[in-house]
């Protein structure tokens, strides 16, 4: 028996590298094999569709900004997703510093009610989400997106702020209370900027949303002005139809400012996403 | 004290209103929009009529929208039972913290962050008869090249796959769970001489019952409203093969069919708080809002 024990202590390391390994290269290997092939010239992809390029050429870059009116995609897309993260936390952070730090009656409820939507499946609302933003005459606008992303976003953001603003002693405002520091001073000089962490998750989450958000934005946006990156890769892929490395280059762009927010503030997703689930 | 005792019912109505108008704008209205509309005969601009739970009986007792429930349950299935499973395995291998554990963790979540629309075009073309790299690997091992996603027998499998094999989300809820299990507990068993797998099967797992009940669960309620995906690389097909609820109700928009396009919005709105609410039953009270999606 005993002499079994370190053979199987083997094949268990083995085993478990090669699962940490499995699942390595399926999260990483689609977007290497992306990248790679977007240095590629048309005719070296179909050769050699698995090698590294051999002799890297950014000419797919330089025809897909070209071709596709990338750079007012990419426009487009930063002001939605910058102001979809602004107006959410502006409003988010109001309501979480009552919610955290106040007692009022059906805060219990507010609260509940808030994060509830979490649960619902936001597709369900194609028919409303249209109807609302055509009769407010928002259709076709940039506006449209922004209030739909940082309403969306709303639930998420309650839940993380909130629980980072109930964290804070109160100590800290009640000394500020004595220093004659008012209801709306509490917020701005005291909560607020201790807040800043909590801030940063909930805006990460509501940036990638935001930035990555593709069915909403087919659904409330019909002229080239307004459409955001993800509807003009999806559409231009009909001018790639024999250019695949170009469009390539183009989805590599497009994927550039989500995976840079999250090589810096990978730690506060994590976080974020670990927020809930030491409750269990 | 600038006698904010008086105002401060005020202030807490002025903080909370803007949040409050968005939140009805965006979740009530809708909610209400579509149960309301799901009872009409509404076809786009015309004039509406009340048409009771006709909507419903012709969408349900409709072919292809009953393979659309079909293929959530199973998009359900897939990610309550396969993918929850192996983001367990993933995290029970991580809570022992082996060597560059921490960047494993971040670069399995990195396919979360980058869009649905690039996700789907990239595997699209590797599940591309073609110059696929799927059929490549294929034809390398000695196989035939197959055309996965214009199958109707493989597509929904081929879309699925890619889908469930991205654990980095559940992942690391659970392994944040796992990681805040007291560590004396591992100490008692290991004095006891229990190996690293009974250790997972009698301590880790036990203790982190509730997250994995709660992951089950948020995983299947993903299941039931899975639409991206599917729309962006097949749009459905072929033949209805990969189809589901939300895929029905945006063609039925499409096809101005309002009332029914709202029924479905209110059937898949069902059958996900469905799934929520049995399971709860099922496995007793975890609280799925406690934790949040992205």
């Amino acid at each position: 028996m005993d002499a079994l024990k370190p053979a199987l202590h083997v094949v268990l390391t083995i085993t478990k590298w090669l699962l940490l390994a499995f699942f390595l290269a399926v999260a990483l290997l689609p977007l290497l094999w992306l990248l790679s092939n977007s240095f590629k010239t048309n005719l070296e992809m179909q050769v050699s569709p698995f090698a590294l390029p051999k002799a890297p050429t950014l000419e797919n870059y330089v025809n897909a900004v070209a071709m596709a009116d990338l750079p007012r995609l990419f426009l487009n897309s930063v002001v939605v997703a910058f102001s979809a993260v602004a107006l959410n936390l502006a409003v988010c952070s109001l309501a979480s510093f009552v919610l955290a730090r106040e007692i009022f009656k059906r805060r219990e409820f507010v609260f509940t009610m808030l994060t509830a939507g979490i649960l619902v499946p936001i597709i369900s609302f194609m028919v409303p989400y249209f109807v609302l933003v055509t009769a407010t005459g928002l259709y076709d606008g940039l506006l449209a997106l922004v209030l739909v992303y940082a309403a969306i976003n709303i639930p998420v953001s309650i839940f993380l702020i909130s629980s980072f603003m109930g964290s804070i002693p109160k100590e800290l405002e009640e000394a500020a209370i004595i220093d004659g520091c008012g209801f709306v001073q509490r917020f701005t000089k005291v909560v607020l900027p201790l807040s800043r962490s909590g801030l940063v998750t909930a805006g990460t989450f509501c940036f990638i949303y935001a930035w990555n958000e593709f069915v909403m934005a087919m659904l409330l946006t019909s002229s080239v002005s307004s459409r955001t990156i993800q509807l003009g890769i999806r559409f231009f892929t009909s001018q790639f139809v024999t250019d695949y490395t170009g469009m390539f280059a183009a989805i590599v762009l497009s994927i550039v400012p989500s995976v840079a927010v999250y090589a810096f503030l990978h730690d506060k997703i994590i976080s974020g996403l670990t927020a809930g689930a030491v409750k269990g | 004290m600038r006698g904010h005792a008086k105002n401060k019912p005020v202030m807490i109505a002025i903080f909370l209103a803007p949040v409050l108008v968005l939140f009805c704008a965006f979740f009530l209205y809708p909610l209400v929009f579509t149960a309301w509309t799901s009872l009409l005969r509404w076809k786009g601009l015309g004039a509406t009529s009340f048409y009771g739970l006709t909507n419903y009986i012709k969408l349900l007792s409709d072919p292809t929208f009953q393979l659309s429930i079909r293929n959530n349950a199973l998009w359900a299935l897939a990610q309550g039972f396969v993918q929850v499973p192996l983001a367990t395995l993933v995290a029970l291998i991580l809570v022992r913290k082996p060597r560059g554990w921490q960047l494993l963790r971040t670069l399995y979540y990195l396919p979360n962050v980058v869009s649905g629309v690039a996700l789907a075009m990239v595997w699209v073309v590797m599940y591309n008869p073609q110059y696929g790299a799927i059929n490549a690997l294929i034809k390398l091992a000695g196989g035939t090249a197959h055309n996965w996603l214009g199958d109707p027998s493989t597509a929904l499998v081929a879309v699925m796959a890619q889908a469930v094999l991205y654990i980095g989300y559940f992942m690391i809820i659970i392994l944040a769970a796992a990681m805040n299990i007291p560590l004396e507990l591992y100490e008692a068993a290991e004095m006891d001489g229990a190996t690293a797998l009974q250790q997972d099967f009698s301590i880790t797992l036990p203790m982190i019952r509730a997250t994995l009940v709660t992951s089950a669960t948020l995983a299947m309620a993903f299941g039931m409203r899975h639409f991206e995906a599917s729309f962006l690389m097949t749009g459905g097909g072929p033949a209805y093969a990969t189809s589901t609820m939300g895929i029905t109700l945006f063609l039925k928009m499409d096809a101005l069919r309002y009332g029914e396009a709202s029924a479905a919005g209110m059937l898949l709105i069902g059958f996900g708080t469905v799934v929520i609410v049995l399971l709860r039953r099922v496995f007793g009270r975890n609280d799925p809002m406690s934790e949040q999606a992205s």
